[in-house]
């Protein structure tokens, strides 16, 4: 890249990536690579009668095929689940772990079954279509209802009632109590529908087995080396120093990359067994019933209200589907990260929430950006918007009652969470004052002319940032003979811009110009400690130890310069990446300036920084204006007005970006997405993308602006609340609380999300006025 | 099967099975991995490239349709620097992750080359068959709206 060309780019990124030269993972080749392919379940339930693969290993090509036996054989582990946690009579919950292929029966279309290697993809795919399988077909359940019926088919002998575990969390008694003496009580359930992930770049994973090190390497779209590695270890059950994950460029997250898949362990097994590079990259119509699902939920709100429109409590019943096993982070969406912000931005004295988390013939489910928080938004906001409607009450003015006032923080939620901070009301008036409130009426009175419904949804979110697994994030630097600084460190980005936004925060603290400064964070760095990307907390987690990284090498630097000034090391101050003499000469030099002068010996210059960063609590007040064309049924959004506390912000141009993202991702779910079972038969009827509606350019959105009001949080170093997936959580509810005061203008029954023409169609005729 | 094209400008023959994708003819065989593949049924538009100039899905194509054509790639795009639809993309923050920018920055070309002063609807339209999971499209939108100007002030 040479530097005028690098100059005009916003990202240091986008070089390689707006020229086709980014490399992800499919994009490897390496000489006598051979390529895997999966055989997977056609049917959501069977017992496997019989399975003859003699004909695949005779194929053309075929180099191995592996049943569940060899992959028992191999002592490999079944896939993780990552919390586990006890119902609220002190039992475990039911854990059914997901094995890596599946042995005497399938729980869902699309579950690995039989693994097939071969010299190239097509031979392995054509072998494929020789294995003899014989099925006998069982029951099928895919919905809550179904699931735990009595006499329903149990899908595994551990879990009576296909339940995993009935968890709770708040004060039952304390919550029953404040109902039984409110003054208006009201209720909602929603659903926050299955939805396919679908980053644009497909799984994909290559290994290859260094025979001489004993090491093997796996090359894969990850949110961090360190946390795939760790799970790649459980599933192998091999030395966690014989396994070293590498990656380069991925092509979004969205939560489905933090997690190791059955392909990965097949890869990696049949590197070491072939002693060849193995290669398996899925096609997207198979990601779609084996990339794990998002959402799920159906959440059921009450909230008691005194005669004043103090809100006294809120419960929440929760049925979470976990899909046919407990992987990864099911249980963590359905227990911690449903209840953890409960209360929303609101006081509420009593809180009380039980999540059924139960088994379907289906994927199973994991993160997707958010995993909980959005849900919890979406349901404590429409409820708000429920109970101000059903008893007449000012929803605006219900929230200013309610909110809690910048003088209570740090503030205590009933269910123990700690707020640190937070101007709520101003933050809603912030995006009451550019929304055009009082433009409104016009603004409805004009699509009604034109045939169009146009509704106002307000809705005020507040969640938890991503705590992190590990206790802290380090980052490793060291400059080169040129005075290029690279920093090393775990946490990988997926279209986040870390490398653009590190490199800012290095030129902000020390002054080097961000063109000097490298950001590497896919390959192994053993001796690292460090969270991997989730929960919005990258930038603050990973920022922060950058911000000591540089503290430290600006103390560093000290003894050094006080040589060179001949004066005392405690005369030496430091601002802005600049060296100040306190008395005598009032000396300056800038860090930059002083690395360059050491020439060669720049690189004897490194530290390793380190901060420790747990969740923040980014908030923000969104507005939607959605039209409903009455004749038709089609939804867009006319306006949208987004404003975020996501505290100090580093990168605006970034910050608006994963705003925009988030919320269109919202939008997808809001007006389209559903991946839709077949109850009889649990196939999924929404396949590929031509039957599942991803936004598109244009579409339901027309008008969009954003702004952020920051409330910088002590909680980190750089005082920044994480941004990634806020745009889900303030655009769910936005957009329902819109779409239902639109259908509220001719009495048409709520709805539930996506709203699609034809449910919004069937709406409106089923509505008891007429526009 | 054997066939030539013109690759980015050079000369290339090849021999593959005749049911081979020319997705797959550029990335395994050539090795012009910027073609990325994003899905089996021709919706999302990574993979997108030009033949003669146009357009195409290139997971649309056989190999072997590609025969006597000229094929651009996004790696021959840009051959004397960076073509304004990529910059625009870059200064307009039009790409996050940049799995689809490609296939985006490949389908805008042609669709300036084609109406070189479009609206934003125009452009939503004309880019509804490249799919981004990242942007949210408003700056993708944005981007070429800028590369419009950009190309217009070069060509008066």
């Amino acid at each position: 890249m040479n530097a005028p060309t690098a100059q005009v780019l916003l990202r240091k990124e986008d070089q390689r990536l707006i020229t086709g030269t980014g490399q992800f993972s499919a994009d490897a080749q390496a000489a006598g690579m051979c390529h895997g392919h999966v055989i997977r379940s056609p049917h959501a339930h069977a017992r496997i009668t019989h399975l003859d693969v003699s004909a695949v290993r005779a194929a053309p090509g075929v180099r191995q095929v592996l049943t569940a036996q060899d992959v028992q054989a191999a002592g490999f582990a079944d896939l993780p689940n990552a919390v586990q946690v006890k119902n609220a009579q002190g039992q475990a919950q039911v854990v059914c772990a997901m094995p890596v292929l599946a042995h005497d029966r399938v729980l869902f279309v699309g579950q690995p079954l039989v693994w097939v290697v071969a010299d190239t993809a097509l031979q392995a795919q054509d072998a494929a279509e020789l294995a003899d399988i014989g099925y006998e077909t069982l029951d099928v359940v895919v919905t809550f209802a179904d699931a735990t019926a009595p006499g329903a088919v149990q899908l595994h002998p551990q879990a009576p009632g296909n339940t995993s575990v009935k968890f709770e969390a708040g004060d039952r008694a304390a919550v029953d109590a404040a109902f039984a003496k409110a003054h208006f009580v009201s209720d909602i359930a929603v659903e926050s529908q299955r939805l396919v992930g679908a980053p644009m770049e497909p799984r994909a994973v290559w290994a290859w087995h260094d025979e001489a090190q004993g090491l093997t390497h796996v090359h894969t779209p990850s949110q961090g080396v360190g946390g795939m590695a760790a799970y790649l270890t459980h599933i192998t059950r091999w030395d966690a120093a014989s396994i070293e994950v590498h990656t380069q460029d991925v092509g979004g997250s969205f939560g489905l990359r933090s997690s190791a898949y059955s392909e990965h362990a097949l890869v990696m097994l049949s590197a070491r067994w072939l002693k060849r590079p193995v290669r398996w990259v899925g096609s997207r119509s198979e990601l779609f019933v084996s990339d794990w699902h998002g959402r799920a939920l159906r959440l059921h709100g009450h909230i008691a209200l005194d005669k004043d429109g103090r809100i006294l409590a809120m419960r929440f019943e929760n049925q979470v589907d976990a899909g046919a096993y407990n992987v990864y982070f099911s249980t963590h969406i359905g227990a911690r990260n449903l209840s953890i912000t409960m209360g929303g931005a609101y006081q509420v004295p009593a809180l009380h929430m039980s999540s059924h988390i139960f088994f379907t013939n289906t994927v199973p489910v994991s993160a997707y950006r958010g995993a909980g928080r959005p849900d919890i938004a979406y349901v404590i906001d429409r409820l708000i918007d429920h109970a101000a409607h059903q008893h007449g009450l000012d929803g605006l003015a219900l929230r200013r009652k309610n909110f809690i006032p910048p003088q209570a923080f740090p503030y205590t939620t009933a269910n123990q969470t700690v707020y640190d901070s937070g101007h709520f009301e101003a933050v809603m008036d912030h995006a009451l004052r550019i929304s055009d409130a009082p433009g409104f009426a016009q603004r409805r009175a004009e699509a009604l002319q034109r045939g169009c419904l146009l509704g106002r949804g307000l809705a005020y979110y507040l969640e938890a940032s991503g705590p992190g697994g590990a206790a802290k994030d380090q980052v490793r630097a060291n400059f080169d003979a040129h005075g290029v600084l690279s920093l090393h460190a775990l946490t990988g980005a997926s279209g986040q811009g870390h490398e653009t936004s590190f490199a800012q925060i290095v030129e902000n603290e020390i002054g080097l110009p961000a063109s000097a400064v490298r950001y590497f964070a896919g390959e192994p760095e053993q001796d690292l400690v460090g969270n991997s990307t989730g929960g919005s907390r990258t930038l603050y987690g990973m920022g922060s130890a950058i911000k000591n990284l540089c503290q430290q090498l600006m103390h560093q630097a000290k003894p050094a310069i006080a040589k060179l000034w001949g004066c005392a090391e405690t005369d030496i101050g430091h601002v802005g990446g600049e060296f100040q003499e306190q008395s005598g000469n009032q000396r300056r030099l800038r860090y930059a300036d002083w690395i360059a002068s050491l020439g060669d010996l720049a690189a004897q210059v490194h530290a390793v920084g380190e901060a420790s960063s747990g969740a923040t609590f980014p908030n923000g007040c969104h507005i939607a204006e959605v039209e409903i064309q009455c004749a038709t049924g089609v939804a867009a959004v006319a306006h949208y007005w987004a404003v975020d506390d996501v505290g100090q912000v580093i990168s605006p141009a970034q910050v608006l970006g994963q705003v925009q993202g988030g919320v269109v991702q919202g939008l997808g779910q809001a007006f389209g997405e559903h991946a839709i079972y077949d109850r009889e038969t649990g196939q999924l009827l929404t396949g590929s993308y031509m039957d599942y509606p991803m936004p598109r350019a244009g579409g339901w959105l027309r008008h969009f602006h954003h702004e952020t009001h920051a409330v910088p949080t002590s909680l980190n170093l750089l005082g920044a609340k994480g941004v990634g997936e806020s745009g889900c959580s303030g655009s769910l509810p936005a957009l329902a609380n819109a779409v239902t005061d639109a259908l509220r203008q001719v009495d048409a029954p709520p709805m539930d999300m996506p709203f699609t023409p034809a449910r919004l169609w069937a709406a409106l005729q089923a509505a008891p006025q007429k526009p | 099967m054997k066939l030539n094209l013109t690759l980015n400008g050079t000369a290339r023959s090849a021999d593959v099975p005749e049911r081979t994708l020319l997705a797959d003819l550029l990335r395994d065989t050539f090795g012009m991995t910027g073609t990325h593949v994003g899905c089996d049924t021709s919706q999302c538009g990574c993979c997108t490239v030009h033949v003669d100039g146009m357009a195409v899905k290139s997971c649309t194509m056989l190999a072997v349709q590609a025969d006597g054509c000229s094929v651009t790639t996004i790696e021959g795009l840009g051959a004397d620097g960076l073509h304004p639809v990529q910059v625009a993309f870059s200064q307009c923050h039009g790409l996050q992750c940049g799995f689809c920018t490609p296939g985006m920055v490949m389908a805008s070309v042609d669709l300036l080359r084609r109406n070189p002063q479009p609206t934003p609807a125009e452009i939503a339209e004309g880019l509804a068959g490249n799919l981004c999971r990242c942007t949210g499209y408003v700056n993708i939108i944005r981007a070429v709206q800028q590369a419009s100007e950009i190309l217009q002030k070069e060509a008066s």
